[in-house]
């Protein structure tokens, strides 16, 4: 019993959700590569498949924010490794903007991240999440979990 | 720069009727009449308080519209595009007197495919700033002690506010005065530095007319600007001498004093600047909560072009129940590149929230980041869209 129950203490410590965009032809494949070479992912992932980074519209990021997301992770090829030619072009420029906008409202630089990460990068994948998790923890639930007066 | 005049109008009656020389009446006049020009938009004036956007032909309605209404803070860019939907208008050329936030309005709008701008002629006027006409009533009311109703011609000469009464009474206050009580121009009129049309084709205004002459002060921009110039003077409706010296400096010295102030304005009016990072959130939050969703920001937002199918508005659900709304945060951000600071978003707030600056803020810190302002060239696509492909980063 004391086990259990210093497991269930253990599950009370605050966990933060990231929520991470992954493209199809690359950080999907490599976070599912993580997976394939065993390497420990913290649970706090929640993952959406998207074709391409440049399909990302920076409303999906500051959506995702509003629903409670403690961070946002965009993922993509490489730049000139884009399946579809030069999309993640599109997705670095959105991204500049998405930077300033998220500093600029009040959310801490932590929370919103761009990282490059090949099919094969299944490591990388892993190190960046449990980089985030950390990070994350250490700035606190995001605000707009809180309960805001009316 | 370009070439520098001091024109004035020929005809006695315009003269009389404009402020300084009546060079830009008479040079649309002149464009209506000569053919160069389809049509004007002027603003007709109702009362001190009111104009109404027209689009005319007619130039004796251009005659009529002659002089500044500093209490109509309309931006005409909207009336442009709209004017341009009607499929009878297409390939009209038409020419109007702007304001600089128009001009770059109109500017924005031709960079989004909404109008054609070698079909439209800027006539650009320096500005210094407009009034609300609320807030003007209640200066008239409260620091003039007079009627507002009984106010029949405002004019700003010399950093002081004239108004004039039924009875030909006239009374004067200092701007500074009455910014200082809480009234004269417009927020963003405060923090504008666009005071000098440099986007437009012409460049028309008072600042470096000196003492004793009574002309306006043009600088030819373009070549549409040129036409519009050289068309008024052949068929001899203005005269112009060369600006000299003396008066570029003048002229150049007011600019650089008005963008002085309108930066200090900005320290000013920057209510979030000493806030903490949660604070920020917390007003940003707390005002933009105010919002019910009307969308007149967006209907009047002069670089706005997305129709009913606009991201900001198909994303948003009421039900969603954020603490800031998908509308807001969508608007935010896709003005962060093209925020010209007009104010006209915070003219409209029936629920008075302080868009114009919280744009600002957001967009002040992106245009200066890309060395970017928008409104300015034509040939400068939005950033936000044009991504750009730096290909020796694959090469």
């Amino acid at each position: 019993m004391a086990v259990v129950d210093e497991q269930m203490n253990e599950k009370k410590e605050w966990e933060p959700k990231v929520l991470a965009f992954c493209c199809n032809w690359c950080s999907y494949a490599g976070a599912d590569a993580a997976g394939l070479e065993r390497r420990q992912t913290p649970p706090t992932i929640r993952v959406i498949r998207v074709m391409c980074s440049g399909r990302i519209d920076p409303a999906f990021v500051l959506m995702g924010f509003l629903e409670g997301a403690d961070a946002v992770l965009i993922t993509g090829c490489h730049i000139g490794d884009c399946h579809y030619v030069d999309a993640n072009y599109k997705t670095r420029n959105r991204f500049e903007f998405l930077k300033e906008f998220v500093d600029e409202l009040g959310l801490e630089p932590e929370r919103l991240r761009l990282e490059w990460i090949s099919a094969s990068e299944g490591a990388i994948f892993a190190d960046m999440v449990k980089e985030v998790t950390e990070n994350v923890k250490k700035v606190g639930p995001s605000p707009f979990r809180k309960s805001w007066k009316k | 720069m370009g070439t520098c005049y001091l024109a004035w109008a020929t005809d006695e009656k315009i003269r009389r009727r404009a402020a300084n020389g009546g060079f830009v009446t008479a040079a649309l006049v002149a464009a209506l009449e000569n053919g160069l020009l389809d049509a004007v938009v002027v603003v007709k004036k109702e009362d001190v308080y009111e104009g109404i956007p027209t689009v005319t032909s007619a130039p004796e309605v251009v005659v009529e519209s002659a002089g500044s209404l500093h209490a109509v803070p309309v931006n005409l860019t909207k009336f442009v595009v709209e004017f341009y939907k009607d499929e009878k208008n297409k390939g009209k050329k038409i020419g109007l007197p702007v304001k600089p936030c128009d001009a770059r309005g109109i500017i924005e709008q031709a960079k989004r495919q909404q109008l054609d701008i070698n079909d439209i002629y800027l006539v650009g006027l320096n500005c210094g700033g407009t009034l609300h006409p609320l807030n003007l009533r209640e200066a008239a009311a409260e620091v003039y002690g007079i009627d507002p109703d009984a106010v029949v011609k405002e004019e700003i000469k010399a950093g002081k506010l004239f108004l004039t009464l039924q009875s030909g009474e006239e009374r004067e206050c200092k701007i500074e005065e009455l910014e200082k009580k809480g009234y004269g121009r417009r927020d963003s009129c405060k923090m504008c530095i666009t005071k000098i049309p440099t986007m437009a084709d012409l460049a028309c205004g008072n600042w470096g007319v000196l003492k004793g002459e009574e002309a306006t002060f043009v600088e030819v921009l373009t070549g549409k600007g040129e036409a519009l110039l050289k068309n008024a003077l052949e068929n001899g409706y203005i005269k112009v001498k060369e600006a000299s010296e003396k008066s570029l400096e003048v002229r150049e010295r007011i600019k650089n004093a008005m963008v002085k102030l309108a930066e200090e304005w900005w320290e000013k009016l920057d209510a979030v600047k000493e806030l903490t990072r949660d604070e920020r959130l917390k007003f940003y939050v707390e005002t933009l909560r105010l919002c019910i969703n009307c969308g007149a920001c967006r209907t009047v937002c002069p670089v706005c072009a997305c129709d009913d199918a606009a991201k900001c508005v198909s994303m948003h659900d009421e039900r969603d129940d954020y603490v800031i709304s998908m509308y807001n945060v969508i608007r935010l951000l896709h003005l962060m590149d093209s925020c010209i600071g007009c104010g006209q978003c915070e003219d409209v707030c029936p629920v008075d929230i302080p868009l114009t600056f919280i744009h600002r803020r957001f967009a002040e810190r992106m245009q200066r980041k890309l060395n970017y302002m928008p409104g300015m060239n034509v040939s400068e696509k939005p950033p936000f869209y044009e991504a750009e492909l730096q290909w020796h980063d694959i090469l």
